[in-house]
């Protein structure tokens, strides 16, 4: 009887409704479903070198589509909104935190208190900086307490409702005043927290070389990153006892490892997602309200978002530090600089932060890209009650050059020399050696200022 | 609580929100268009931007009610599923966007300029863009994103 059953069509209408491996096989990154899905496909893409390739990045579709999520784009059910209450005053001693109002007013689920958190300071070199300030405001945009409510705007006005109370200390603002160390931002501790010291050759000898002395300070102000996309934290408790952080923060290892320190528990039950930044300049290189969310959310039980507005990304996040620059030059008639003294002031602000990579990528880069034989650089960064200074794009390269090229444009005014003979005159060549004695390679500073003369029309334009 | 109802990118949406709500923040928490971004919240950075009744607006500075029977366009309507919008695409290909926060709004404002004047010059280009701050990329290469999608848009240039 069977021997009338097709055997081979069976088998051809089970392969049929059989999925094979492929089929089952999730594409690994999901195309977003309601966009085209085709891809510039550029040569760069496929090659290296891909120099002088035109290249187009990987994520910018979906940037100009608006569907990259950033932490403000991201929701999960039953989330609270916190928001924190700014001292408001920059040098005080917290006599009393009175929340009470605030905590029975509808919508707000929990407020935060310095004292409640385990270890209540953190900071990438010192720890020196309060999650919530507790005992002592160090400078206005302090956080004194921080609330978790249904909206926003319950949020704020809760904040509006807690009480603090205050003994105003006297503030230190001018960094040259603070060097004095009469009034201290972090008592027992000196208002100077970082200094360094380049030393080259024989100063005394190269400013008796010299022809003619030039004197100058110059100084600039503070600058706020202003990225478009301002902080941002999200942040989820579990019943294991685990902490999930979804956050703005660029240098997340770093940021789990201060986490970890703030809330006292193992790295292990701390997980940092990292989201697309919305710029971060070195802004976002450290953490600000994580810890606070983190303990919000574990006293409602519920995931707690925090976006800094505008106006807390100016007063409460990272600046640059604003620079106080004493140049003395020693050079000969014809222009060749035989020793150079610089003096650095850093206003560090209220927290160290970066302060100390700013401080000494500062001092080995204030020389300038000259050969001079004979230095004395001294950088001090001081302890102020403002804004604290951080990372910022180029770590007080920027600074530096805006002094000694002033001082250059100076010189070669005075001299009635062609300002970039005199910078062709000193400038580093291969194999110069740097400030700290580096000996320099692949040096093509002649070069550039050569062709960007002749580029722009340097010569023709009478200079 | 204030009625309204409009049309969002080609559709007619209703909401009930609070009075003080801003048509950002009807966009993005009734419905979910995240695409216009929250930076600055007064008006200074246009990263929220979207269009009402054809002229670009920074959606933080209107209220939600004043919407209530206009039509709206966010960033979320100008591609199709079958291509992008040429300026999206412009801006794809002249790599105008680092990390893209301010991507929208600036598309949004390029697309109310060449809806208004389809061969605008860098001036006028420079001037529709005046409201949108970029902190990463600088202006550059979208002005020249912008000119690219003119081109393509009257019909001089094929599409890439």
């Amino acid at each position: 009887m069977t021997d009338d059953v097709k055997v081979a069509d069976k088998t051809d209408s089970l392969t049929d409704l059989k999925e094979t491996d492929e089929d089952l096989r999730l594409p690994s990154v999901v195309e977003p479903a309601h966009f085209p899905v085709e891809t510039i496909d550029t040569e760069a893409r496929h090659q290296t070198p891909a120099v002088g390739q035109r290249a187009t990045r990987p994520d910018g579709r979906l940037h100009g589509l608006g569907q990259t999520k950033y932490i403000d784009d991201i929701t999960f059910p039953n989330m609270l909104f916190a928001k924190m209450k700014r001292a408001g005053i920059s040098s005080a001693l917290i006599k009393s935190v009175d929340t009470s109002e605030a905590e029975a007013m509808p919508g707000v689920a929990a407020v935060l208190t310095g004292r409640e958190i385990p270890v209540n300071s953190y900071g990438p070199s010192y720890q020196d900086q309060p999650v919530l300030a507790d005992e002592r405001v160090f400078h206005a945009g302090d956080p004194v307490a921080a609330v978790a409510a249904v909206t926003e705007q319950i949020a704020e006005e809760a904040c509006e409702r807690i009480k603090v109370e205050y003994e105003p200390l006297e503030p230190v603002y001018d960094p040259v005043e603070a060097m004095k160390d009469e009034i201290r931002v972090h008592p027992p501790h000196s208002n100077i927290y970082a200094t360094k010291r380049i030393k080259k050759g024989d100063l005394e000898k190269g400013f008796a070389e010299a022809d003619r002395i030039f004197e100058g300070v110059y100084s600039t102000q503070m600058i706020e990153h202003v990225p478009l996309e301002p902080h941002a934290s999200i942040a989820q408790w579990d019943p294991n006892g685990r902490v999930t952080l979804w956050s703005s923060l660029g240098r997340i290892t770093l940021g789990r490892a201060d986490i970890a320190r703030t809330l006292d528990m193992p790295i292990n039950k701390i997980r940092i997602v990292g989201t697309i930044v919305g710029g971060n300049f070195g802004g976002k290189n450290e953490i600000t309200t994580e810890p606070a969310l983190a303990l919000l959310s574990r006293k409602t039980g519920r995931p707690v978002k925090m976006v800094y507005t505008r106006e807390e990304e100016f007063i409460a996040s990272t600046t640059r530090h604003p620079f106080i620059m004493e140049y003395k030059t020693g050079v000969t008639n014809d222009g060749m600089i035989t020793a150079r003294k610089v003096r650095l002031v850093l206003d560090g602000g209220a927290y160290c932060s970066w302060s100390e990579t700013t401080l000494g990528k500062a001092c080995i880069l204030s020389a300038g890209p000259y050969n001079i034989e004979n230095l004395l650089a001294e950088a001090y960064c001081m302890y102020t009650n403002k804004t604290m200074t951080g990372a910022m794009r180029g770590f007080g390269a920027p600074q530096v050059c805006f002094a000694y090229e002033s001082q250059m444009d100076e010189i070669a005014h005075k001299l009635g020399i062609d300002p970039l003979e005199l910078r062709m005159k000193n400038a580093f060549h291969e194999g110069s050696a740097s400030p700290t004695g580096q000996v320099l390679q692949s040096v093509v500073v002649k070069d550039s200022l050569e062709k960007a003369a002749e580029r722009f029309g340097w010569k023709e334009d009478g200079q | 609580m204030t009625d309204v109802t409009l049309t969002i990118n080609g559709e007619e949406r209703s909401a009930s929100v609070p009075p003080e709500t801003s048509l950002l923040r009807l966009l993005r928490d009734e419905f979910f268009l995240t695409g216009s971004k929250l930076g600055c919240d007064v008006g200074d950075c246009g990263a929220c931007t979207v269009i009402v009744d054809g002229l670009p607006v920074n959606a933080c500075l209107m209220l939600a009610g004043q919407v209530d029977g206009r039509d709206v366009v966010t960033i979320e309507g100008l591609a199709t599923l079958e291509d992008l919008h040429p300026i999206q695409k412009a801006f794809e290909e002249f790599a105008s966007l680092q990390c893209g926060f301010c991507g929208p709004g600036v598309i949004i404002s390029a697309k109310g300029l060449l809806d208004r004047n389809p061969d605008p010059t860098k001036e006028e280009i420079k001037d529709a863009l005046s409201g949108n701050l970029c902190r990463c990329t600088g202006y550059t290469k979208m002005i020249e994103a912008v000119q690219d999608a003119a081109r393509i848009l009257r019909g001089e240039k094929e599409a890439a």
